[in-house]
C-alpha cells in the first residue's frame, strides 16, 4: 500500500486533520499579528524598549518547541486548558512573536525619512502619518514575516499532536507508534505540502498588495 | 483613533474566547471519547465511536493521551468516556494493594466501581477481555536460556545483572502495578543503565530488532504472535486483572442514559477478538476504522 | 573585553530569570533530581542529548560548509540557485517528520537520529555559508587577485574571515533547532532529555516534565551564548569595528 493509496482510503480521517492543522495555525497567527504588529509599530516610537522586546522575543523562540509546549501543561492546567488545542495556540503565538515584530519595526524604520517629512509637511496628524504612508510602504516587509511564521507554525504544529492539539501531527504520531510507513510518509508529505502552498500562497499576496512604486525599488528583505 | 481601537479590541477578545471555548459550545448529543495511546485504545474508542454515531451522537476522539492525564481529563470534564482498566484503576488511581480483589475479575470491577460511584464516575460493565501486562521475550532467545517464567528471570538477572537489556514506557516504569514494583516483588534488580525507556509501540519494534532483549507488553497484542515472542509466566500473580470498561461522567449518563445500552454488545468483547483485532491494525496494517467496522459486523 | 562582558551581562540575566523559575518549582524539581533513583538517569540522559547534538552539528558543519563553499567556486555556481532550492525544500518538512522518516527508513536508535539530525542541520549552515562569501565585497577579492593569492588562499584569508559573521548566524541558527529537535529524538528510540519530557507529559508529573524542559531550554541558552563568543574568537578584530 503507497501512501497515496494510505492517503485515499482514509480521506476523511486526512480531511479532518488538515482542517484541524489549519484551524490552529490561522488562529496562532490571527492572534499573533494583532499582538505583534501594534507592538512593532509601538517600539519604533520607544527606541529604548526596542532592543529588549526584541530580545526578550528572540529568547522565546530560542525556547526548543517541545519544551515550550511542555511548559505551557502545568501552566495552564491551572485554568484547565492542559492540553488540546489552547497551549498549543498559545505556545505557537508566542513563537510567531519575534519574525512578526522584528519585521514590523524594521519595516516601519526603514520607510525613508524624506517620506515622513513630506507626509508631515502635508500636516498629516502621527496617526494619519502611520495609516497613510508608514504602514502601506511597510506591508510587504510585514507581509513577509508573517510568511515566515506561517511556515514556522505549520511545522512546529505537527509537534503539538504530543499534547492532544491533533493536526497532521497525529497521523506522524500514530505512525511512529505503530511502526506504520506509509502514516508516517502521508503526514510528512501533507505537511509538506501544507507549507509550500501556504509560502507560495503568501508570497503571491505579497506580489498583490504591493504598491507598484515600491516593487522597483524595494530591496530584499531578509 | 478610539474606533479603531475598538474594533481592534473586540477582535482581539473574540479571538482569545474562539480559543477557549471549543470545548463550551454545549450542543444536542455531543461526546468527547477519549483513548490512550495504544492500538488496543483507538480500536475500542472507534467502536464506541462508530455505535455512538449511530444513533445520533456527535463524537470527537481525543486519543492518543496517556492514562493519567486520561483520567485528570474524565474527572475535570475535557472527556466524557473512556475505556479504562479494572486492574489500572485499581492499582493506580485508587492505590488498593489487595491481592485477592486483584486477581479476581468481578470482584475488582466492583470495587472500583463503588469507588468511583463517589466520585461522579460510572464504570458500565466490563468487557471480557483481559489486557494485562507481560514481559516478552524472543521465543528463541528464552528457551535458550530455559526462562519460562518472570521468577526464571529474576534468578538469571540476579546471577547475571548485566546481560539483559530491558525496554518499556515511562507508564509502566514508574506505576505501582509496573516494574520498580515488580523488580521488588520478585527480588531481583536490573542495572539502570540496562533500562532503556521508549514510547510503547517502539518496543516492540525494538525486541524484534534485538535491540533490546527483554520487553514490556500488553497481552492482546497482535505482534506477541506475530513477531514470534513469548510471555513470560507471571507465576507470583504480581499483575492484577485488567478487563477494560466504559467510565463515563455521571451528568453525561444521567443525560444520556441510553449510553449504556448502545454500549453493551462491547461487552463481548474476549482477549482472543482483541489479539485479533490488533493484529489486524498492527501487523496486517488495516485502518483502525475498518477493524472496528469488521468486528461490528461479525458480532451482529 | 567589554565587549564579552556585555554579553556575560545579558547571560546572566537569563540564568537569573531561570533560577527564580526552578526555585518556585522547588518542591518538585529539586526533590527529583536528588532523587537518587532518577539522578543518575538524568545524567544518562544529558550524556545522551549532548552526544546526539555534538555529533549531528559536527557532521552539519562540516557538510553545510563543504556545500555552501562549493556552490561559491565558479565551476559550480550555476548551481547555486537550484542547489539552495533543493536544500529549502528539505527545510519545510518539519523537524518531527524528518526524525519519523528517518526511523522509518533506517530502524529505531541513535543512528537514524543523528542523521535525521544532521539533515535537518545542514540547510542554515549551508545557506548562510553561500550567502556569507557571495555578500564578500568583491573589490576586496579583485584586490587579492590583483596581489597574487592563489584560489586556495584567498578562500581561507579574504572570503571565510568577510563570511564567518553569517556563516557563524548559520552555525547558531542550526545549533539552536538541532538541541531542540534532538529532544524528539526519544520517539524514535534515541534517548535524550526528550524522555523526560515526554514522560512527564503523559504521565501528568510537572517534576519530570521540568526536569526535561529546562535542561534543554538552558541547553538552547548556553548554545546560543556560546556561538557568540565563537563570533568573537573568529571574527577578525577590523570586521568587528567595522560593524559598529
Amino acid at each position: 500500500m503507497s501512501t497515496f493509496d494510505f492517503i485515499i482510503n482514509n480521506y476523511r480521517q486526512v480531511i479532518y486533520l488538515i482542517g484541524e492543522h489549519v484551524w490552529i495555525v490561522s488562529l496562532a497567527l490571527a492572534l499573533a499579528t494583532l499582538i505583534g504588529v501594534p507592538l512593532g509599530m509601538v517600539i519604533t516610537r520607544h527606541k529604548a524598549l526596542a532592543a529588549r522586546v526584541i530580545n526578550a522575543a528572540n529568547i522565546l523562540m530560542t525556547i526548543p518547541s517541545i519544551a515550550l509546549f511542555g511548559l505551557m501543561l502545568p501552566v495552564l492546567s491551572l485554568v484547565g486548558h492542559g492540553l488540546g488545542k489552547v497551549p498549543a495556540v498559545t505556545a505557537l503565538v508566542l513563537y510567531s512573536q519575534l519574525p512578526i515584530i522584528r519585521n514590523t519595526y524594521t519595516a516601519i524604520q526603514n520607510v525613508p525619512p524624506a517620506v515622513v517629512d513630506a507626509g508631515k509637511g502635508m500636516g498629516m496628524s502621527r496617526w494619519e502619518l502611520l495609516r497613510e504612508v508608514q504602514i502601506p510602504i511597510s506591508i510587504p516587509v510585514i507581509l513577509a514575516g508573517l510568511r515566515t511564521a506561517a511556515v514556522m507554525s505549520i511545522g512546529i504544529a505537527a509537534i503539538a499532536a504530543y499534547i492532544g492539539a491533533g493536526g497532521l501531527g497525529v497521523l506522524i504520531q500514530q505512525g511512529i507508534d505503530r511502526v506504520h510507513q506509509e502514516m508516517i510518509l502521508s503526514g510528512a508529505l501533507l505537511v509538506s505540502v501544507l507549507a509550500l502552498v501556504v509560502d507560495g500562497g503568501m508570497a503571491l499576496i505579497e506580489r498583490l498588495v504591493t504598491p507598484r512604486g515600491i516593487k522597483i525599488q524595494q530591496p530584499r528583505p531578509k | 483613533m478610539s474606533y479603531l481601537l475598538k474594533t481592534y479590541l473586540c477582535l482581539y477578545f473574540c479571538l482569545w474566547l474562539l480559543v477557549f471555548s471549543g470545548n463550551g459550545w454545549a450542543a444536542d448529543k455531543r461526546l468527547i471519547i477519549g483513548g490512550k495511546n495504544f492500538t488496543e485504545q483507538y480500536i475500542l474508542a472507534e467502536i464506541a465511536k462508530i455505535l455512538l454515531q449511530q444513533h445520533g451522537f456527535d463524537i470527537t476522539l481525543k486519543t492518543g493521551v496517556g492514562s493519567t492525564l486520561l483520567r485528570r481529563s474524565l474527572m475535570s470534564g475535557q472527556v466524557d468516556l473512556y475505556f479504562e482498566y479494572t486492574g489500572t484503576a485499581y492499582t493506580v488511581y485508587l492505590k488498593q494493594k489487595d491481592r485477592a480483589i486483584m486477581a479476581d475479575a468481578e470482584k475488582v470491577f466492583n470495587f472500583v466501581q463503588q469507588a468511583d460511584a463517589k466520585r461522579g464516575l460510572v464504570w458500565l460493565f466490563p468487557l471480557k477481555c483481559n489486557t494485562t501486562y507481560t514481559l516478552m521475550m524472543q521465543a528463541a532467545h528464552a528457551q535458550g536460556l530455559g526462562l519460562a517464567s518472570i521468577g526464571d528471570l529474576a534468578r538469571y538477572v540476579n546471577k547475571n545483572p548485566q546481560a539483559l537489556i530491558f525496554g518499556m514506557n515511562a507508564e509502566f516504569w514508574g506505576r505501582p502495578d509496573g516494574f520498580k514494583r515488580l523488580m521488588q516483588d520478585y527480588g531481583f534488580r536490573v542495572p539502570i543503565g540496562k533500562i532503556r525507556k521508549m514510547t510503547t509501540g517502539l518496543c516492540y519494534t525494538a525486541l524484534k530488532e534485538g535491540q533490546i532483549h527483554v520487553s514490556m507488553g500488553f497481552s492482546t497484542d497482535g505482534r506477541i504472535a506475530a513477531f514470534g515472542f513469548i510471555n513470560l509466566d507471571d507465576n507470583q500473580k504480581f499483575f492484577p486483572v485488567y478487563n477494560p470498561a466504559p467510565v463515563v461522567r455521571g451528568p453525561v449518563l444521567d443525560k444520556y442514559p441510553e449510553i449504556r445500552q448502545i454500549l453493551k454488545i462491547m461487552s463481548k468483547l474476549s482477549t482472543e477478538d482483541m489479539q485479533q483485532l490488533n493484529r489486524s491494525v498492527d501487523v496486517d496494517k488495516i485502518s483502525v476504522q475498518q477493524a472496528a467496522l469488521n468486528w461490528l459486523k461479525s458480532s451482529g | 573585553m567589554i565587549r564579552i562582558l556585555f554579553k556575560v551581562n545579558r547571560f546572566f540575566l537569563i540564568m537569573v530569570i531561570f533560577g527564580a523559575g526552578v526555585a518556585a518549582q522547588r518542591t518538585g524539581l529539586i526533590d527529583y533530581f536528588f532523587d537518587p533513583f532518577e539522578y543518575p538517569i538524568f545524567i544518562k540522559l544529558l550524556g545522551q542529548h549532548l552526544y546526539l547534538v555534538g555529533c549531528s552539528m559536527a557532521i552539519a558543519t562540516v557538510t553545510g560548509l563543504s556545500v555552501g563553499i562549493l556552490l561559491t567556486r565558479p565551476r559550480f555556481k550555476r548551481y547555486a540557485g537550484v542547489g539552495m532550492y533543493i536544500v529549502s525544500l528539505g527545510q519545510t518538512v518539519p523537524s518531527l517528520a524528518v526524525i519519523a522518516l528517518a526511523m522509518s527508513f533506517l530502524g529505531i536508535g541513535a543512528r537514524s537520529a543523528i542523521l535525521a539530525l544532521s539533515l535537518y542541520s545542514i540547510l542554515p549552515i549551508a545557506r548562510n555559508t553561500l550567502a556569507g562569501i557571495v555578500a564578500v565585497p568583491p573589490a576586496l577579492i579583485d584586490a587579492a587577485r590583483g596581489m597574487g593569492m592563489p584560489p586556495g588562499r584567498l578562500l581561507l584569508e579574504v572570503e571565510l574571515p568577510n563570511a564567518m559573521k553569517v556563516i557563524i548566524t548559520g552555525f547558531r541558527v542550526a545549533l539552536i533547532i538541532n538541541i531542540g529537535t534532538a529532544a524528539l529524538a526519544f520517539l524514535i528510540g534515541a534517548g535524550g532529555l526528550g524522555d523526560l519530557i515526554f514522560s512527564g507529559i503523559s504521565l501528568m508529573q510537572t517534576d519530570k516534565l521540568l526536569a526535561g524542559a529546562i535542561p534543554v531550554t538552558l541547553m538552547a541558552l548556553i548554545g546560543d551564548f556560546l556561538c557568540e563568543l565563537l563570533g568573537l574568537w573568529l571574527i577578525p578584530q577590523g570586521l568587528r569595528l567595522e560593524k559598529q
